[in-house]
């Protein structure tokens, strides 16, 4: 859903009331104890908004946005305490050194998946705690750096705890606005799209590591810089304080708590958990510890076990009918469906003729031992809709996957409007170059509305996000899924999300698109649907290449029909001859099969 | 020297494969990253820390009493912890364990302080001198008991019915249940398994290591290194994972610096991962 930034809108002035309350009581407060913990507060909430980025929007779980922290914190220190750097300009040093440093580690990184990144960034804050205690020529080793005291703005430090809150709270409120200026573009629509499901998300021509890439930089960027601040407010920094594993925990715990994935998650979270965290060292004290433990712990397993999407939507049960009620609301919930563009539907732009369009040449594929494509030649023409048939195994899929480039074939070549793709990698490349596919077994993007899963598809190609969601809107006309527009993919029915994945792999403007037995589990109406709407895509110009079992629905589409039987094509014709050859009726068909 | 550190690298090596077993069984099964593993260890350790001092049970012969007290542990926590999160995403293992963990480091601060505790028995200083080197006893046997504990489970696996199920159960859980096997059970049996099996590393470790609530972190991370180095699930890979890193850490000790050590084996950490996340033996 948008943010209007619009006067009216309960979101946007409750948002504003609240950071003008904010500042109010950060100017007012006088007790040190309370300063400190909304010191903390903040700067925590900061933090974890930061981790956010990266961990919730792209779905990079990180433990190691300790090591970045502490990079921030002794860069800066360093800069100060050796040459007399101004902090100011060295908390900005800190952030690009963070930034880049997390870029670096993180990227190969990204490959690995789930846990295995987790593990991986973990080592990193080990690492640099390990290092940053041992090489104390640079550091001074496990003791640490103390900064010495100078009251001012401009060194960044100051007696009483005022100056302290205003700048963190300023720094958190910097990052929130980073974050929900990411969570409305292009990018964060992209992230979030890979975060639940990295496969399908290439095919639609978004480039997942350098979508990652980024989010890692600006995530590392403003983590760095509040170790900076976090130097400046304890004045001694030390390889076990800052380059600390339970920090990364923190910063995501925080996140957890509030809500992952959301910009008002963190900053709950760090509301709820650090004063809870504060006061508790305070009143059980050392004797207690273990308790302290015994409670942290707990709460970790409890929010996990009991509210793993966090207090924020655990509230937004109560907040969509609290902001209807606010003057300004209903106006925002009546929200009017995007009119889509003046028809766009006929408008692709005078096509240029690519005869053929597809050409694929002497291809082979092995997968150990097994040759699932063999000398396999096809092309497709323009405009034209192919139908590949052939029983299971016989390598359809596989082919799909080779063009697409999810796999590299061992020889042959494959052409794409006068391209080599010929095991171009990864997927996105191919896509960006105009071919779109469907997948066997459907992949929606399960935790999206069915507008965003087809955002998700517009985005690349479009320059905007509101062209890009009047495409969408467009798309979803087409086929039929109005009425669901915001309604989670992952609890449509079957026929539901074969139109869906048929619309997001519509909205990336493809040239080609590719079929994988969309027919399959549907009933026969849905079946006479479907072939309505396909042959509507090929009268907008698309050229279609379709992997069906339904004969049906292929024969009577089908301009031509290529049969494919263990890897090798043994037929190709009309569908009229294709139903009378022997090789396809004994490999496939069987003897009684007529055309309807 | 060059012979003294290898062989205290193999030693420590064959520590780590004890200690990594309870991991990669666990892992393999049921694809949980347990990381409380090292909580574990340190309550074994404190079991037997205790029946020696309060009652003067042998370490050795504790083993008798811990395991099985692990083994039930084991259980009881697979049921309140583990079970609930199996079908979460896998990010809801890291923190639920992690979670756990945190929460028994506190119980062990809390009931029996900070303050670290050994045991000293009458061979605890004894070495054995083979040839130009020295072994120091109780490291020896708990080299020992690592491999046999390996080739037990080895055994168990491949002969035993139950075993037999549990790899079933490992190789495709969905085909293992249709061939009547209670996966359920099967996951909390091999979590217990996993949990006695530590426990039998932490009490052969008491004599050799002092105890102390956070024991566990020191353990963890080298813990995972081993075991992703060995393969995920691969009981012979975490005894190659082990000793391998064992003679690493030895050698990057004797040859960089000691402070250094653990900065060596999680750099190659790193690489493992990036390079072959599958380890030595491990499935894809």
């Amino acid at each position: 859903m948008p943010l209007t930034l619009h006067i009216k809108n309960p979101k946007f002035y409750l948002t504003l009331l609240a950071v003008i309350v904010l500042y109010a009581v950060v100017l007012s407060i006088r007790n040190q104890f309370i300063g400190d913990i909304l010191t903390m507060v903040f700067l925590f909430a900061g933090l974890s908004l930061s981790w956010n980025i990266l961990g919730g929007f792209a779905g990079q779980f990180s433990l190691g946005h300790a090591g970045l922290f502490g990079i921030g914190a002794y860069t800066s220190t360093l800069l100060l305490t050796r040459f007399g750097l101004n902090p100011w300009l060295g908390m900005v040093v800190g952030g690009v050194l963070a930034a880049v440093v997390g870029g670096l580690v993180f990227y190969p990184c990204f490959r690995l998946r789930g846990i295995f990144f987790c593990l991986a960034s973990l080592a990193f804050t080990e690492v640099m705690r390990i290092f940053s205690t041992h090489f104390r020529g640079l550091t001074e080793g496990a003791m640490g750096i103390t900064i010495p005291f100078k009251e001012g703005l401009a060194h960044m430090m100051f007696r009483g705890k005022s100056g302290y809150m205003l700048i963190s709270l300023s720094l958190m409120l910097i990052i929130a606005l980073v974050s929900m200026i990411i969570k409305q573009s292009r990018i964060g629509y992209k992230l979030v799209a890979l975060r639940e499901d990295e496969d399908t998300t290439e095919t639609l021509g978004v480039s997942t590591a350098n979508n990652k890439f980024i989010a890692t930089l600006i995530s590392g960027f403003f983590t760095g810089c509040l170790g900076t601040f976090y130097a400046h407010y304890t004045l001694l920094i030390d390889p076990e304080s800052v380059f600390n594993v339970m920090f990364s925990v923190e910063f995501a715990l925080l996140a957890i708590l509030g809500g992952i994935g959301t910009v008002l998650g963190p900053i709950i979270g760090a509301f709820l958990l650090i004063p809870i965290d504060s006061l508790i060292r305070g009143y059980i004290g050392q004797a207690q510890q273990g308790l302290s433990f015994i409670a942290y712990g707990a709460l970790l397993v409890i929010v996990v076990l009991f509210l793993p999407h966090g207090v924020v939507s655990w509230l937004s049960k109560f907040s969509a009918k609290i902001f209807r009620s606010l003057p300004g609301g209903s106006a925002q919930a009546a929200r009017a469906p995007i009119e889509p563009a003046v028809k766009t539907a006929a408008e692709h732009p005078a096509r240029l003729v690519f005869p053929p369009i597809l050409e694929i040449k002497k291809l082979g594929k092995s997968f150990g031992g097994l040759r699932v494509i063999n000398d396999f030649d096809m092309i497709v023409n323009q405009g034209e809709i192919v139908g590949l048939i052939g029983p299971n195994g016989a390598g359809k899929t596989t082919l799909f996957n080779l063009v697409t480039g999810m796999h590299r074939p061992d020889s042959g070549t494959i052409i794409f409007k006068h391209h080599d793709i010929t095991g171009l990698n990864p997927p996105h490349k191919v896509a960006r170059l105009g071919v779109a596919r469907t997948f066997q077994v459907v992949k929606p993007l399960a935790g999206l509305s069915v507008e965003d899963n087809v955002l998700a598809g517009a985005v690349e190609r479009c320059p905007n996000i509101a062209r890009a969601r009047q495409k969408a809107w467009e798309i979803i006309e087409l086929v039929g899924l109005n009425k669901y527009a915001e309604v989670k993919a992952g609890s449509l029915t079957l026929g539901g999300r074969k139109r869906l994945e048929l619309a997001r792999a519509l909205a990336t403007e493809p040239d080609l698109l590719l079929l994988d037995e969309v027919m399959a589990g549907l009933n026969p109406t849905e079946v006479e649907e479907a072939i309505e709407l396909i042959r509507g895509i090929s009268k907008r110009g698309l050229t279609l290449l379709v992997i069906e079992h339904v004969m049906k629905a292929i024969m009577s589409l089908a301009d031509r029909i290529v049969t494919i039987h263990l890897g090798e094509k043994i037929f190709e014709g009309t569908p009229e001859q294709a139903s009378k050859d022997e090789h396809v009726i004994k490999a496939y068909l069987g003897k009684e099969y007529r055309i309807c | 020297m060059l012979a003294q550190v290898i062989l205290d690298g193999i030693m420590m090596g064959g520590i780590y494969a004890l200690v990594s077993l309870g991991l990669t069984i666990i892992f393999g099964v049921m694809r949980i990253i347990n990381f409380a593993h090292g909580e574990f260890l340190m309550l074994s350790m404190y079991a037997s820390f205790w029946l020696f001092q309060l009652f003067g049970v042998d370490p050795y012969v504790s083993i008798l009493i811990v395991v099985p007290m692990m083994f039930l542990i084991g259980l009881i926590s697979f049921r309140l912890i583990i079970q609930p999160i199996l079908s979460a995403p896998e990010m809801a293992h890291v923190f639920a364990t992690l979670g756990f963990s945190i929460m028994l480091q506190g119980l062990a601060l809390y009931f029996w302080h900070a303050d670290f505790r050994a045991v000293r028995t009458a061979y605890s200083s004894t070495l054995v001198k083979l040839g130009p080197v020295f072994m120091n006893f109780p490291r020896l046997v708990a080299f020992a008991m690592a491999i046999a504990t390996i080739i037990a489970l080895h055994l168990f696996f491949k002969k035993t019915y139950v075993g037999k199920a549990i790899r079933a159960s490992t190789q495709n859980a969905m085909s293992a249940q249709l061939m009547g096997i209670n996966l359920k059970r099967i996951y909390m049996l091999s979590f217990g398994i996993g949990i006695a099996v530590v426990g039998l590393a932490g009490a052969v470790l008491i004599p050799v290591y002092e105890v102390f609530p956070t024991i566990g972190s020191l353990f963890v991370m080298v813990t995972f290194v081993v075991v992703i180095l060995g393969g995920l699930g691969s009981i012979p890979g975490a005894l190659v994972g082990g000793l391998i890193i064992g003679v690493i850490e030895s050698a990057s000790g004797f040859f960089l610096a000691p402070a250094l050590k653990e900065g060596v084996y999680f750099v190659i950490f790193v690489f493992l991962l990036l390079l072959k996340p599958t380890g030595i033996f491990g499935r894809a």
